[in-house]
């Protein structure tokens, strides 16, 4: 019985000690994604990342580009690409390699003067890449 | 270190939580399709605490723990009278309402200017707490290793507990068990609560870890996953599941010749093995020559013991 005080005790303690109350008013990435097929199973993406409070274009920051299967995850993970700066301030392009077609949640992840993660949801099917539709369509297909 | 070790290595370490839990039924000899209905009630709780209610992490773990160990209860209660292959179904029935449910849950709340919250089947997006926090990448890994090992030291001190050698008897025998007196359905009860329990605190980190949830990540999937961790690993120690997410995840996951194969390597993974150990690679046999061959390692006999033996 001690034990299990012991235990409720340090469970009870690390619940006081990890970080307290979130800043919760804090600037935000907004991002639109639009990618399109460039060959088997790859495809380029066009990001556009802005600030969600002012609307002006997100420059400087490191953005990743990772992808997960919802309907298996943390089973099919993409090993994030760096993205490039595009021609326009805000736009990254980043090129990814998929394992198969059917939905998956992009990961972005920004890094330097904003570190945050933005998701998006699309349905990377082999002629085009459309918003995913979380109810009409199964998760994935081999 | 890389962001994708960090990245896989935290996604081997949550789901190890839910391997854990379906590893706890197993031992009570139930299997439980539905272990990922409560990794899904914790994910939503502890995701609903930080980001709408502002709590601090470690609350809203407790708090997600908490959700996952009472719907587990709530569950048990009906359930936990079926067995074999009934009670599979029911927690099979029982994680795919949930999901429904799920899809249907909206309450969303204006934070900083936008709409948080659970959206039906949009999910539930902008579980920031990391990131408002500035929690970096390796230090919510070692939250969910530090985590995880308050865990293990759980198992290990279950195992050597009067509680723990209940749960193995009833798995054994529950008729047996009951005949030495041991209260089967209160017992296996608190092993589902358990169970949920630690199915919740996994998915109130994965809900933080990824900043994302979404009805269908809850599937079935992750449930026969989930019960073949144990599977495959073995039942006979609590680092049997770990030892199966870690063949899954580590190794099928992390080589990229196996990727778009995994799941037929996997699949017939676990059916070579049911067919050649039905307990898993760490079973319970395994398991006694290990601890046997570790404490003659560490425990040599006394002098005279060993010239005794030695004399013909």
């Amino acid at each position: 019985m001690s034990r299990v005080r012991l235990i409720c005790v340090l469970a009870a303690t690390c619940a006081v000690c990890l970080p307290a109350e979130s800043a919760l008013a804090q600037v935000r990435a907004k991002a639109d994604v639009a990618c399109r097929p460039a060959g088997t199973l790859q495809y380029d993406c066009t990001i556009v990342l802005t600030n969600s409070r002012t609307s002006e274009p997100l420059i400087g920051v490191t953005l990743t580009v990772g992808a997960d299967m919802p309907s298996m995850p943390m089973m099919h993970n993409v090993r994030p690409v760096k993205a490039d700066p595009g021609p326009t301030p805000g736009t990254y392009q980043a090129r990814l390699a998929l394992e198969m077609h059917g939905d998956w949640a992009l990961q972005l992840n920004l890094a330097g003067p904003l570190r945050d993660r933005v998701l998006r949801t699309l349905r990377f099917d082999p002629d085009r890449v459309t918003p995913a539709a979380a109810t009409k369509a199964p998760g994935h297909k081999h | 270190m890389d962001d994708y070790l960090v990245s896989v290595l935290s996604n081997i370490g949550v789901i190890s939580f839910v391997a854990l839990s379906a590893y706890l039924l197993l031992l009570t000899g139930e299997i439980s399709f539905g272990q990922q209905a409560f990794f899904a009630i914790g994910a939503y709780a502890a995701g609903i605490a930080t980001a709408l209610w502002g709590w601090p992490l470690g609350a809203a773990l407790v708090w997600g723990a908490l959700a996952g160990g009472t719907a587990a209860v709530l569950v048990g209660l009906p359930t936990l009278r079926l067995h074999g292959l009934y009670f599979a179904v029911a927690t099979l029935a029982f994680a795919e309402t949930v999901r429904l449910l799920f899809e249907q849950f909206r309450y969303q709340v204006t934070v900083d200017g936008e709409q948080v919250g659970p959206n039906g089947t949009d999910g539930f997006r902008g579980i920031r707490y990391i990131f408002e926090n500035d929690v970096g990448s390796l230090q919510f890994l070692g939250l969910i290793y530090a985590l995880l090992l308050a865990a293990l030291a759980a198992f290990v001190l279950l195992e050597r507990s009067r509680l723990g050698v209940a749960f193995r008897m009833i798995g054994e025998d529950a008729t047996l068990a009951a005949l030495n007196g041991i209260a089967v359905a209160r017992t296996k009860l608190l092993a589902a609560g358990l169970a949920g329990a630690l199915a919740g605190v996994g998915g109130g980190l994965y809900a933080h870890l990824t900043t994302y949830v979404e009805p269908r990540i809850f599937d079935v999937m992750l449930g026969v996953h989930s019960l073949a961790y144990g599977l495959i690993g073995g039942l006979g120690t609590a680092f049997g599941p770990l030892l199966g997410v870690l063949i899954d995840i580590g190794l099928l996951e992390s080589v990229r010749a196996f990727a778009g194969y995994r799941m037929i390597i996997f699949g017939g993974l676990v059916a070579l093995l049911l067919i050649l150990r039905p307990r898993g690679l760490l079973d319970e046999r395994v398991v006694h020559r290990i601890r046997r061959a570790w404490f003659r390692l560490l425990v040599r006999p006394p002098a005279t013991e060993r010239l005794n033996r030695d004399l013909p």
